[in-house]
C-alpha cells in the first residue's frame, strides 16, 4: 500500500486499493462512477490550471471479463501523475463521460469509443470512423479488442 | 452510427482545409463554417493516414518494437524510440550506464533544434515568407549532418536500444560536432531576430489564436503551447530521467502572451537552449562503454507495467506498456502531444478570420502521422473518402 | 528590420548555391552512414537470428547452391543464407548487431535506387566464390 500525497488525501474514501506502478506513479483504484465526483473534487481543491488528464489507456482483459480503464491525470503542482484505475464488463461497457468536467478528455474518449467499444455516457461527439478507417468501422468490430483479428 | 448533417445558419459558408492542402503537410481535414471573413465552427476530421501500430506492436517482440515506435513519428523519432525504451527498462529493472544516458539527451537535443527549425521555417511558408522558409532550411540542413555524425542517419537515428545506445562517439567525431554547433548557434540567433523584429511576421502572428492558462490546462494542450500561455509545464523537470537533472543549462521557457508569436518564440528559446545543452553534454560526457552487446540482452520479460513520459519537440508525449511475461508486449498505448493539441485544440479557431487559421494550425504544430496510429493492418486502407460531420466548437468554451 | 533581412537576401545572391549538383558532385556521405550492408558467407553459421529480429521481415533463409556448399564453414549445418531485399529493408541494422559472429560488412553505399528489385544474394554468394578461387561473376 503505497501512501498518498496530501493533496491527494480526498482519494482515500474511493479508492479500494492505492499502490504505485512504474515509474513511481500512484494508482488508486476506484469505481468507474465515482469517477467523475473524484475529478470534480480534486479540481475544486487544487484549482482548475492544475490538473489535466494525461492519457486514458484502455486495456482488453478477456480472461477477467473486464476492460479496464486507466485515468492517468497529472496534477500540476505536485509534478506527479495520478492513475484512477476501474474496470467496466466486456459485454456491457460503459462509463460516464468526463467532458464537462475536462474537455480535453474529447480526444481519448472518441479514440477508446472507437477501438474499444466503451461508451462514454454524456459525450455526443462519439463515432465510429473517427480513427478506424471506414472499411473495419462498418464492419461493426472495435479493432483493438483481443479477439479481433486484422 | 453517423450523424447526419445539420441545417446551417444561412449566411455561413463551410469551407475545407485540406486534406491536400498546401499548407498542410499531411492529409487533415479541418471544416471550417465562417460568416463573412470570421469562423464561427470548426470540425476537425481525423483518420487519413492510419497505420495500426498499437495493434502491430502486440505481436511483435520487445526489442522489433523499438524500431516501430521509432517510426511513428519522423521527426520526433528519437523521443519516440527512448520513451519506450525507457519504459521496457522500467520494466526489467534496468539502468543505463552514464555514458549512454548523456549520449541519448545529446540525440533528442538535437531533434529537437531541428524539428523546431522545420516549424519555423514552415510557419515563414504559410505566411508567404518563402525566403526565410529557404533560409532556414538551408541552415537546417547542418543539424542533420551532426545527427548523421552522432546517430548514422539524417532522419531516422535508430539510435536506442535496452541498456544504452546503439553507436558511440569518438574524439574527431566531438570536434566535428562542437564545430557545427557554433554555426547552427549562430545562424539560430539570427533567426530568433528576425522573428522578433520583423514587421510581417508581428502583424501576422501576435495577437492571433491567443489562449487563456485555465482554457489550455482544461483542454489538456501541451508543449510550446501551453508555455507560450503562462503554463509552465515540461515534463524534462517534472520527469527527472536520463541526464537532464545533471545538466545545469537547462532552462524553463515560457511566456505569458499566450499568442501565436509567443509560441513560436519559445520555441526559439528552446532551440537555443537545447544548443547549449548539446554543448555541455559534449564537454562533460563521462567515460565508459555505451553500447550493450545486443547480442546478450534478455529476452524473457517479468511481467509488469510501466508508464513513461518524454517532452517531445511538440509536446509531453506518453508510453505506456504492459507485459505479461511473454516475449511480446500486452498492451502499448503511445499517446502523442498532437493527439491532445490538434484534436482538443479546434476552439482556438473559433473567432479568427480565415487567413489567420493557417497561422494558428502551424503555431500548434501538427504532426499528424504522430496523431494517428492505431489499429488496422489492411494495407488497402489508405484514406478515406467518406466524410462525417460532427460538432466541435459548440462545446462550452470559457472566453 | 525589413533591411536587416534584405542584407542576408543580397549576400545570398553573391553566395554560391547551397544545391549540391548531384550526380555531377557526390554528395558528402559519413564513412559510417548506414548504407548497404550483406552477409558474408565465409562466416555466416545460418542461424536464423537475423531473419527472426528484422523489424521488416525482409531477410529470408535461402539453401546455399550446391557447388558452393563446401565453401561454407562446418558450423552451417542446414547450409543456408540469409537473402536481404534491399527495397523493403528500413536499414535499422539490427541484423548487423544481433548476429552471433558478426558475419555482416557494412558500407555506406546509399545508391541504390533501381528498376529490379535488389538483393543481397550476388554479394554474399561471391564471398564464397572468392574463398572457392572461382571468379567474382
Amino acid at each position: 500500500m503505497a501512501e498518498l500525497p496530501e493533496k491527494l488525501g480526498l482519494l482515500k474514501k474511493y479508492a479500494k486499493k492505492v499502490y504505485e506502478i512504474k515509474v513511481s506513479r500512484i494508482v488508486a483504484e476506484v469505481e468507474v462512477g465515482d469517477i467523475p465526483r473524484i475529478v470534480e473534487e480534486l479540481i475544486k481543491s487544487l484549482g482548475k490550471e492544475s490538473l489535466y488528464l494525461t492519457t486514458l489507456v484502455a486495456t482488453d482483459l478477456p480472461e477477467q471479463g473486464i476492460i479496464r480503464l486507466d485515468y492517468f491525470l497529472s496534477v500540476l503542482p505536485e509534478k506527479k501523475v495520478v492513475v484512477l484505475r476501474a474496470a467496466v464488463p466486456r459485454e456491457d461497457p460503459r462509463a460516464p463521460s468526463l467532458l464537462n468536467i475536462l474537455p480535453g478528455v474529447f480526444s481519448a474518449e472518441c479514440e477508446v469509443y472507437d477501438l474499444m467499444g466503451v461508451v462514454f455516457e454524456g459525450n455526443p461527439h462519439l463515432r465510429r470512423g473517427f480513427f478506424v478507417p471506414v472499411e473495419v468501422a462498418e464492419k461493426g468490430i472495435h479493432p483493438l479488442k483481443k479477439d479481433v483479428k486484422v | 452510427m453517423a450523424r447526419t448533417k445539420i441545417v446551417e445558419v444561412p449566411m455561413a459558408l463551410e469551407i475545407p482545409v485540406g486534406p491536400q492542402h498546401p499548407a498542410l503537410h499531411e492529409p487533415l481535414l479541418i471544416k471550417l463554417y465562417v460568416e463573412g471573413e470570421v469562423v464561427t465552427k470548426v470540425e476537425v476530421n481525423t483518420g487519413y493516414n492510419h497505420r495500426g501500430i498499437e495493434k502491430l506492436c502486440e505481436r511483435n517482440n520487445f526489442y522489433r518494437n523499438i524500431f516501430l515506435c521509432g517510426r511513428v513519428c519522423g521527426i520526433c523519432n528519437t523521443v519516440h524510440a527512448n520513451c519506450y525504451v525507457r519504459a521496457v527498462e522500467a520494466i526489467l529493472d534496468v539502468d543505463p550506464p552514464p555514458r549512454a544516458k548523456y549520449l541519448r539527451v545529446l540525440a533528442m537535443e538535437l531533434e529537437r533544434v531541428h524539428s523546431h527549425m522545420l516549424i519555423n521555417a514552415v510557419m515563414a511558408e504559410v505566411l508567404g515568407y518563402d525566403t526565410l522558409f529557404m533560409t532556414i532550411m538551408r541552415d537546417r540542413e547542418a543539424v542533420m549532418k551532426a545527427k548523421e555524425i552522432v546517430t548514422g542517419a539524417r532522419v531516422l537515428a535508430d539510435y536506442m536500444m535496452v541498456g544504452g545506445v546503439r553507436r558511440d562517439i569518438d574524439e574527431v567525431k566531438k570536434d566535428r560536432l562542437l564545430k557545427l554547433l557554433d554555426k547552427i548557434e549562430e545562424r539560430v540567433r539570427y533567426y530568433r531576430k528576425v522573428f522578433e523584429d520583423d514587421p510581417t511576421i508581428f502583424k501576422r502572428l501576435v495577437d492571433v489564436g491567443r489562449l487563456s492558462p485555465a482554457d489550455i490546462v482544461s483542454h489538456s494542450l501541451v508543449g510550446p503551447v501551453a508555455r507560450g500561455s503562462d503554463v509552465g509545464t515540461d515534463v524534462r523537470f517534472e520527469d527527472p530521467h536520463e541526464a537532464y537533472p545533471e545538466i545545469p543549462v537547462m532552462k524553463l521557457i515560457k511566456r505569458d502572451e499566450g499568442d501565436s508569436w509567443a509560441r513560436m518564440m519559445v520555441r526559439w528559446d528552446e532551440a537555443l537552449v537545447s544548443i547549449e545543452a548539446s554543448r555541455y553534454v559534449l564537454q562533460h560526457l563521462p567515460q565508459g562503454n555505451a553500447v550493450p552487446d545486443e547480442r546478450k540482452l534478455p529476452r524473457r520479460f517479468p511481467p509488469g507495467e510501466a508508464f513513461t513520459r518524454a517532452e517531445a519537440p511538440r509536446g509531453e508525449l506518453t508510453y505506456y506498456v504492459l507485459s505479461d511475461g511473454k516475449p511480446t508486449p500486452y498492451r502499448v498505448k503511445i499517446r502523442t502531444p498532437s493527439f491532445n493539441n490538434i484534436i482538443n485544440g479546434a476552439f482556438a479557431f473559433v473567432g479568427a478570420c480565415i487567413a489567420d487559421v493557417p497561422a494558428i494550425l502551424v503555431s500548434f504544430d501538427p504532426c499528424i502521422s504522430c496523431m494517428e496510429r492505431v489499429v488496422v493492418v489492411d494495407p488497402e486502407t489508405g484514406s478515406k473518402r467518406k466524410l462525417s460531420l460532427r460538432e466541435l466548437a459548440t462545446r462550452g468554451v470559457s472566453r | 528590420m525589413v533591411h536587416s533581412f534584405l542584407r542576408e537576401v543580397l549576400r545570398n545572391l553573391i553566395r554560391r548555391p547551397a544545391t549540391i549538383e548531384y550526380p555531377k558532385k557526390e554528395t558528402p556521405v559519413e564513412p559510417d552512414f548506414r548504407g548497404r550492408h550483406y552477409p558474408d558467407l565465409t562466416k555466416c553459421i545460418g542461424c536464423s537470428l537475423c531473419a527472426l529480429e528484422c523489424p521488416s521481415n525482409v531477410i529470408t533463409m535461402k539453401p546455399i547452391p550446391k557447388e558452393l556448399a563446401d565453401a561454407a564453414p562446418p558450423a552451417n549445418r542446414r547450409r543456408i543464407y540469409p537473402s536481404i531485399r534491399y527495397f523493403g529493408c528500413i536499414f535499422c541494422y539490427r541484423c548487423v548487431t544481433v548476429c552471433p559472429v558478426r558475419a555482416y560488412v557494412v558500407s555506406n553505399e546509399y545508391r541504390l535506387a533501381s528498376d529490379k528489385p535488389l538483393f543481397s544474394d550476388e554479394l554474399s554468394l561471391s564471398t564464397l566464390r572468392r574463398r572457392k578461387g572461382v571468379g567474382a561473376q
